[in-house]
């Protein structure tokens, strides 16, 4: 009998998941590395770590950034506010050498000191009036707009120091600076334009000081949390690869049982029904020769062959009742287990089969009561040899048991069953889902009773 | 003989040397001596004493120096600094042992052109006054 062709495909895929299992017959160890959920999840957290990273120092720099500019502002509006103004006089705007020296003297000691690296004091037409780099004094340049909007409307303004310009070429020794702007007035109500120069590195030594406050909450909590789901990840991962190959493996022994089924209907059709109703069509047209020669004993014979057809009708419906389940609902437990049981009956099985009242057990615990009965007798029938077999339903406290006896061979039900044999297995994953037990109890020598049990 | 050390050109001076003294007041200011960049004049005051007047430049800036030597302890005396005319720096002072003078130092800023620095003493008690200038 030709292979049916899901299983031949079932059965290559098998073959191809087995093979992955156990000989490891991918081209690369590092393709099989890479397919691991377990190294895909750490690989996804250490991703995820580094774009964290990358985000903290990120935010932690802006936050540093603004924290450190408003600082500047502050301290420069301060200083503008309490020593730059108070020591501007009218020689500082007419260039007066003595008035400049005592203004100097006074920015050294108190302005230069600290965070501020350089200081320009402007007028509105971009002459500088005094700078601690005294060779700019006198010198004029242009004011951007942001400086003139300081002069015309008040507050501070800050930017990073734009070292190609003129007027800062004395201060690219000093690398990065932060220039914060804001407006003093002179004894005569002149506004002039207070400029400080701040070193951008306070602004990196903040990111870092924040960044180094956040780092271990971050990088410590991820970390941990990686630490702690990983082996969960590695048993679901195993219990997945588990669970898919006991799948693999139930829908393999089910396409085979299916195929072994066909083959063993096929086999009793044509040993059975076949070869009798063959013997009782020749026996027809004997019977019929004879009844036309006139030779008497036809009514005999043709009552033994109503004899043979009936039983012929009775191995089909036996075997009617193995391919497809019988309408249950309708004719109940007891006519559908008639039905199974007779080949053993026609092959000297002594049955006995008693049926509690089931009418109000649900249809599908009463398809599962009839499958495993089903799988019981087949299994007592094809490998137990035995004279006698005792189906039994009953209705324990409201609930549901079978209990399927012979009194064969046996087996040690400690062992697990040979490939092939997993009728019952794949049973029991169906009884555990509708809340019951199956149990196969069994001795070598002293038979095999099967009970499932389902719970009201 | 005392003698003292002063900063500018490590030029040792006898300040106890009345003769010297003398010649110095008799020959007025002498002229200013440059050591490197440094500008030095010297000079006498209305009375005994004798004073110094000393620029340097320092990065971008003139550093001045001013001293009065009355080879007296305790003598009070207000000063004052003049850049290109106008008051830089004032102030008063005490005349300290060991040798009985006092010095000031200022910086000021290094104009455009040339800077004329001026340093003048006077004595409190007595009127004696000291002046001395330079071109930087």
């Amino acid at each position: 009998m030709p292979v049916h062709p899901l299983f031949s495909r079932l059965r290559l895929l098998g073959a191809a998941h087995r093979a992955r299992g156990t000989t490891g017959s991918y081209p690369h160890g590092l393709r099989r590395l890479l397919v691991n959920p377990v190294i895909q999840f750490l690989a996804a957290g250490i991703v995820a770590l580094l774009m964290l990273l990358l985000l903290v120092g990120w935010l932690s720099e802006r936050a540093a950034t603004d924290e450190a500019v408003k600082d500047a502002r502050a301290t420069t509006q301060l200083l503008g506010r309490s020593v730059v103004q108070p020591a501007l006089s009218r020689g500082l705007l007419t260039g007066n050498a003595a008035a400049v020296d005592k203004f100097d003297r006074q920015m050294r000691k108190r302005v230069l000191v600290g965070d501020v690296l350089r200081l320009k004091i402007w007028n509105r037409s971009g002459t500088i009036l005094y700078s601690d780099k005294t060779p700019l004094i006198g010198q004029q340049f242009e004011l951007d707009e942001d400086e003139v909007g300081v002069l015309d409307q008040g507050g501070s303004a800050a930017d990073v120091s734009d070292l190609s310009r003129p007027e800062n070429r004395f201060e690219k020794g000093f690398g990065r600076l932060l220039e914060v702007y804001t407006p003093v007035r002179t004894p005569s109500g002149q506004v002039l334009l207070f400029e400080a120069y701040f070193s951008y590195e306070d602004v990196s030594r903040r990111s870092a000081e924040v960044l180094s406050a956040f780092r271990p909450i971050t990088v410590g909590g991820l970390l941990l949390f990686l630490a702690l789901t990983a082996p969960l990840v590695y048993v679901l991962a195993r219990r997945l690869d588990a669970a898919a190959a006991g799948r693999e493996r139930l829908l393999l022994a089910a396409v085979e049982a299916s195929d072994n089924e066909r083959r063993r209907i096929a086999r009793d059709l044509h040993d059975g029904v076949v070869q009798e109703l063959a013997g009782t069509s020749f026996a027809l047209s004997a019977a019929a020769a004879r009844d036309n020669r006139g030779e008497s004993g036809s009514a005999a014979q043709l009552e033994e062959l109503a004899s043979g057809v009936r039983h012929s009708l009775r191995a089909l419906r036996s075997l009617l009742v193995e391919i497809y389940p019988p309408e249950l609902t309708t004719e109940g437990l007891a006519a559908a287990f008639d039905d199974l049981v007779a080949p053993c009956i026609a092959s000297g099985i002594e049955v006995d089969i008693q049926v509690a009242e089931h009418a109000d057990v649900p249809a599908e615990l009463v398809a599962l009561v009839w499958r495993t009965g089903q799988e019981a007798v087949r299994n007592a029938q094809r490998h137990a040899h035995p004279s006698r077999i005792m189906v039994s339903v009953t209705r324990p406290n409201g609930g549901i048991r079978l209990d399927v006896v012979d009194d064969g061979v046996g087996f040690d039900s400690g062992r697990r069953p040979a490939e092939g044999h997993l009728g019952l297995r794949g049973l029991r994953d169906l009884v555990r889902d509708a809340g019951g037990s199956l149990r196969v109890e069994s001795t070598p020598g002293a038979g095999t009773r099967v009970t499932l049990e389902v719970e009201p | 003989m005392t003698r003292r050390r002063t900063t500018a050109g490590r030029t040792w001076v006898t300040a106890g040397s009345v003769a010297t003294a003398a010649m110095v007041i008799m020959a007025g200011a002498t002229p200013a001596t440059a050591g490197g960049s440094d500008v030095i004049k010297r000079g006498g005051c209305s009375g005994s004493a004798v004073w110094k007047l000393k620029a340097s430049a320092q990065d971008g800036r003139i550093e001045v120096e001013g001293e009065v030597d009355s080879n007296r302890n305790g003598q009070t005396w207000r000063w004052r600094i003049m850049h290109n005319g106008d008051v830089s720096a004032h102030g008063k002072a005490k005349t300290k042992a060991p040798s009985g003078s006092f010095d000031v130092r200022r910086t000021v800023v290094d104009a455009p052109g040339t800077d004329r620095l001026v340093w003048r003493a006077r004595q409190v008690a007595t009127g004696q006054t000291c002046r001395g200038s330079l071109r930087f």
